[in-house]
């Protein structure tokens, strides 16, 4: 029966007359199924023939929705404009798996639509009215809470994270003889703020020790925080704005508890957008502190020349990828490889790129959704290709998820190719006296 | 001419263009009734960060077939693109320039000029068309709205292209359709797609503004 619609249906509804914001109703009324979206998908370039996959198609999903309880045609005559509403939990299941497991809402296809439709917005908006009503993939809901209960997206302990700082220093110090080299812990009035992603602490540590013999040789005044360290926000992949506007808030705190100058963010795509750009949108908070993502620090320190590298230590032929947050939603495309050419001397770039880039394939927080890896990795294609016309040895990218994505994928398709962060790469060309 | 012509070329135009400008109103005051999102972050990007010039080059993307990936790879569509939209232009101003300057179309250079515009729109609405149909991307997106407007815009074309002349010598049924059809256009397009053309400027101008804050836009091609 159409007339009894599901409680958790009807929420949903509810839900997204409170979220509508112009940009967005803007995005749902300007689609006029041109198609030019179409080609820009890499699920639809490694799925022909199927149109669900199709950025439109897959917009449309909320679009009928919006068509049908707000906008003027589709409320009159809803079989005119496709317009339809919605009734069953099924149904949700359904859109869970189109906006969650069809999607990373890399922005590729926002790029290249003629009309100025945000398709990944519109995307981000139905999950988060799918997590509204608790309809998630399981990943998603396990993250989630994570970051909610302790402040970070990978469970990690107050105590494991400090322990592994110590063990990290201790490293540090051994590496660059000298008992007295330091990984702050909240020190105050710090010129700089480092924040990482848990991964580091959970999977690499090794990452924070190459920041840390970084910042020792540009003799940088630093710290790091013991709360609010995790730059990362689930809610950029969720689209649940609370979880996003807490997690930045989280670290702003921070920093302003430290009176730190500068808040730096590790090499990760999506934190450096949340933190960065959309932090202070979500949080409703004016930051007072300056932001910067750790590239555009090491590319400072280069330039100014408060770091010296040597570049035959980097060995082989290197190619970059564009994290699609960095680059399509944050515009740092030409730092990352400023930095990569001083660092290498063989960098080949990869086509196309920059804002025009693939995304890993690993975005939008798909890596930690494990039911829709098949088609991921089956979509995965199109990067894999990408990345074997290089011919390069290392593929850099500046982003943690993208580490994780273009791993799977490498592994997946067997490709000759290794994973780098130019943290990695800077830390190994340094020259320290 | 008859008076039910007259009628249709001035009376029914004229309070159809009144209808569909009040409709307009009402529809960009609803816009306008969502709040816009405020970027608070400061400007981020490769050092050309610029919201205005992002603004600018966002509007003037659709000038600029080389801006993206989708025109850039797909010349012919986009050529097909300002055929159709010339065509558009055109027909517009054929409807009033038949009841208010029919003197313009005594030139050759004009007549023609609106011939070509309004035939290649034709032909370009025709292609359109069977593309919407065969296309299996396009058709699974396609409403009955969109097939209709298509229709409805090709055949006001044919109609249009017939009406050039203006030349009710052989009867008036081609320029009575054509003003029909004008009419029921214009109080049609603000419940259709073809309101996108009032879409357009705001939904670019908020990309454009987001993106070259961002310094995304103008989007670094090499």
């Amino acid at each position: 029966m159409k007339s009894e619609r599901s409680h958790k249906a009807q929420k949903l509804i509810d839900r997204m007359g409170q979220k509508l914001t112009r940009q967005m109703v803007l995005s749902l009324t300007a689609c006029v199924h041109c198609g030019m979206c179409t080609e820009s998908c890499h699920y639809v370039l490694a799925n022909p023939g199927d149109p669900t996959y199709a950025p439109a198609y897959k917009a449309d999903q909320l679009r009928k929705f919006f068509k049908r309880h707000i906008d003027w045609t589709g409320r009159v005559f809803p079989w005119w404009v496709n317009a339809k509403s919605i009734y069953r939990d099924e149904e949700l299941e359904k859109l869970k798996d189109i906006v969650f497991g069809r999607c990373t809402n890399c922005r590729r296809c926002t790029v290249n639509c003629p009309m100025g439709v945000d398709f990944a917005t519109l995307n981000r908006m139905a999950r988060g009215l799918l997590v509204h009503v608790g309809i998630m993939p399981e990943g998603v809901a396990v993250v989630s809470k994570e970051q909610w209960e302790l402040g970070n997206q990978m469970g990690v302990l107050k105590e494991e994270y400090l322990e592994t700082i110590e063990w990290q220093e201790e490293e540090l110090q051994e590496e660059m003889e000298d008992p007295e080299a330091k990984i702050p812990i909240d020190k105050m009035d710090a010129d700089i703020v480092y924040t990482i992603n848990p991964r580091e602490i959970k999977h690499d540590p090794r990452t924070i020790l190459e920041a840390a013999k970084i910042f020792y040789a540009a003799g940088e005044n630093w710290t790091m925080p013991s709360e609010g360290w995790d730059m990362t926000n689930f809610g950029l992949f969720s689209g649940d704005d609370d979880l996003a506007g807490a997690c930045a808030r989280r670290v702003y705190e921070q920093v302003e508890r430290l009176r730190g100058k500068k808040l730096v963010m590790s090499e990760c795509g999506h934190g450096y957008r949340s933190t960065r750009c959309e932090g202070p949108n979500w949080s409703q908070k004016d930051v007072e502190f300056e932001m910067e993502g750790s590239v555009i620090t090491m590319w400072r320190y280069v330039k100014e020349g408060a770091i010296k590298v040597d570049k035959t230590k980097n060995t082989g032929s290197y190619t970059y990828h564009d994290s699609c947050n960095n680059a399509r939603s944050c515009g740092m495309t030409e730092k990352p490889r400023e930095l990569l050419h001083s660092l290498v001397d063989d960098f080949r770039e990869m086509y196309p790129n920059r804002a025009d880039n693939y995304c890993c394939t690993g975005g939008g927080g798909a890596m930690s959704m494990s039911e829709y890896r098949t088609d991921r990795l089956r979509s995965a294609k199109i990067k894999a290709d990408q990345l074997k016309a290089t011919g390069a040895d290392y593929v850099v990218t500046s982003c943690h998820n993208c580490v994780d994505g273009l791993t799977d994928l490498i592994k997946h398709y067997n490709l000759d190719m290794k994973v780098r962060q130019l943290v990695t790469l800077t830390a190994n060309a340094l020259i320290v006296k | 001419m008859s008076d039910l012509l007259y009628f249709s070329e001035h009376t029914l135009q004229e309070a159809s263009l009144i209808f569909m400008a009040v409709v307009y109103v009402i529809r960009i005051r609803w816009i306008m009734s969502f709040t816009a999102t405020q970027e608070r972050q400061p400007a981020t990007g490769r050092g050309v960060e610029d919201p205005s010039k992002g603004k600018k080059y966002s509007l003037a993307n659709i000038a600029m077939p080389w801006a993206m990936e989708s025109s850039r790879t797909h010349p012919f569509f986009y050529i097909q693109f300002v055929v159709f939209h010339l065509g558009v232009v055109a027909a517009i101003a054929l409807s009033f320039i038949i009841p208010y300057g029919p003197g313009l179309l005594d030139s050759s250079f004009i007549t023609v000029l609106l011939q070509i515009f309004i035939g290649g729109a034709f032909i370009v609405g025709i292609m359109r068309l069977y593309r919407r149909i065969t296309d299996v991307y396009i058709r699974a997106l396609s409403s009955p709205d969109d097939y209709f407007s298509l229709l409805l815009l090709t055949v006001w074309f044919a109609f249009a292209f017939i009406s050039i002349p203006n030349d009710i010598s052989g009867g008036e049924g081609h320029l009575l359709t054509y003003f029909i059809l004008t009419a029921f256009f214009l109080i049609y397009v603000p419940f259709s797609k073809i309101s996108h053309y009032l879409y357009y400027p705001f939904a670019r101008y908020y990309i454009g503004k987001s993106f070259g804050r961002r310094g995304v836009f103008p989007i670094k091609k090499i």
